[in-house]
């Protein structure tokens, strides 16, 4: 326990008490209900911190008993939390069916190929296959926020305040574990206390936007727009295309065609 | 740093990048929330004006002034000519952008979507701003002659009209269904 750094300590400390009291923020507000995903990944974070100190306290920091627990406790926080970003992707896009049925596909093939790549190209070195399969699942999650944004844009979709918060809260702290873990798979020993900590100052802003995002109760049924018929979307979608794309051909004449008078 | 690592912190740059631009604001095209209410076309919008607009760039105007007249004359119509060129080109850039806002309503409240649909206008809206951008950066530095601006906008009007005929339909049947049904509960209290 000597080996950690008393600022380390009280950094603990703090996220520690985030973690509480965003735990008990979702189960006073009910929201719960709402983000089971969100609740269920929020439960072993919370008590991934007493395991690890007690582990720590017990074996020592740079124990290999103390090592395989902390990285066996962060896999399954790492999944739990994958479930709670595809959570917040239903909840925002599944009230519109057409949409939903292409984004899951979209962002599970998107992640998919993220993972399949990554670990095609990581370091073929089985100590480092945790620390490699961490890194790919947190780029995996940062793809999926950052391809839900894009639908949200481009298709104009509102998004509640408090999932928008929830998913940048999400899509940053994957994105910085990704950068984090990278270089700590190429500078392994020189990184690894500045990884730590890194890690632990980078999620207190997190937790502090997800308390802010619940800070109220969530409604349990989301708004359902009116659907169009189906033969609507299957007559006009070709024919909008169609003008589109002959409007670009027009537009490609507007210039060339008018480069050749004199 | 090796190649692996300027590659994934590429892959975390741009996944910054995406993100921050689709937190901007979103300027919504003419309208409001994905709502069947905002189907409706609002006019013939800047493809009234057409028959005018061609006066205005008709070659044998160009010609007559050309010959008779000043050539600062000749300078002037042509600068005002570019300007009427741009205006017409944003004309149609809004025509085109109202199309899309519908196209994109018209998926999002559809029950089934087809991937190859949305791809092909994904690459057809990057295509158009990309020319559009072009052609008006060109006509701004006066590089570009002035266009022809003959059926250009016809493509979105004929849509437009179809469109709106589609929508109309729509409406009405939903009105008819539910005055039908409102009545058969007014029946169905008689009864009680």
């Amino acid at each position: 326990m000597a080996e950690i750094a008393t600022f380390e300590r009280v950094l603990w400390g703090i996220i520690l008490f985030l973690k509480l009291a965003l735990f008990l923020l979702l189960i006073y507000r009910k929201n719960y209900r709402v983000y089971p995903c969100l609740f269920a990944y929020i439960l072993p974070t919370l008590l991934q911190s007493p395991v690890l100190f007690f582990c720590y306290r017990i074996w020592g920091f740079s124990s290999q008993m103390s090592v395989n627990i902390a990285w066996s406790t962060q896999g399954l926080v790492v999944d739990v939390r994958a479930l709670a970003v595809g959570e917040i992707c239903r909840r925002v896009l599944q009230r519109y069916r057409g949409i939903w049925a292409l984004a899951w596909r979209m962002l599970l093939a998107a992640a998919g190929l993220v993972l399949l790549y990554s670990w095609a190209v990581g370091r073929p070195h089985w100590q480092l296959a945790i620390l490699n399969a961490d890194r790919v699942f947190e780029l995996a999650i940062a793809l999926t926020i950052g391809i839900l944004f894009l639908f949200v844009r481009y298709y104009e979709i509102e998004m509640a305040p408090a999932e928008r918060l929830l998913a940048i809260g999400f899509f940053l702290f994957s994105c910085f574990s990704f950068l984090n873990d990278t270089i700590l798979e190429r500078r392994l020993y020189d990184y690894d206390v500045l990884w730590n900590l890194a890690g632990t100052v980078v999620f207190i802003p997190c937790l502090l936007l997800w308390i802010w995002a619940l800070r109220q109760p969530q409604p349990e049924t989301v708004f359902q727009p009116q659907m169009l018929p189906s033969n609507l979307y299957a007559e006009f979608a070709p024919e909008i295309n169609f003008r589109l794309k002959a409007l670009n051909e027009h537009l490609n004449q507007f210039w060339s065609a008018e480069a050749r008078r004199p | 740093m090796s190649l692996f690592l300027y590659v994934f912190f590429a892959i975390a740059g741009l996944l910054l990048f995406l993100f921050l631009w689709s937190m901007r604001k979103p300027h919504r095209r003419g309208g409001a929330l994905p709502d069947a209410g905002i189907l409706e076309e609002r006019g013939p919008g800047s493809v009234a004006h057409l028959p005018q607009i061609q006066q205005a760039f008709a070659d044998s105007d160009f010609e007559f002034l050309f010959e008779r007249a000043q050539s600062s004359l000749v300078r002037r119509v042509r600068r005002e000519r570019r300007q009427v060129a741009l205006a017409f080109l944003s004309a149609v850039r809004e025509d085109f952008d109202r199309l899309l806002h519908t196209a994109t309503i018209i998926s999002v409240l559809s029950p089934e979507v087809a991937a190859l649909h949305e791809f092909e206008r994904l690459r057809l809206i990057v295509k158009f701003n990309l020319r559009y951008r072009i052609i008006r950066m060109q006509l701004h530095l006066g590089l570009a002659p002035i266009p022809r601006l003959s059926r250009l906008s016809d493509l979105v009007s004929g849509l437009s009209v179809r469109m709106e005929t589609a929508m109309k339909e729509l409406g009405e049947r939903a009105a008819l269904a539910a005055e039908l049904a409102s009545s058969l509960d007014r029946r169905g209290g008689d009864v009680a």
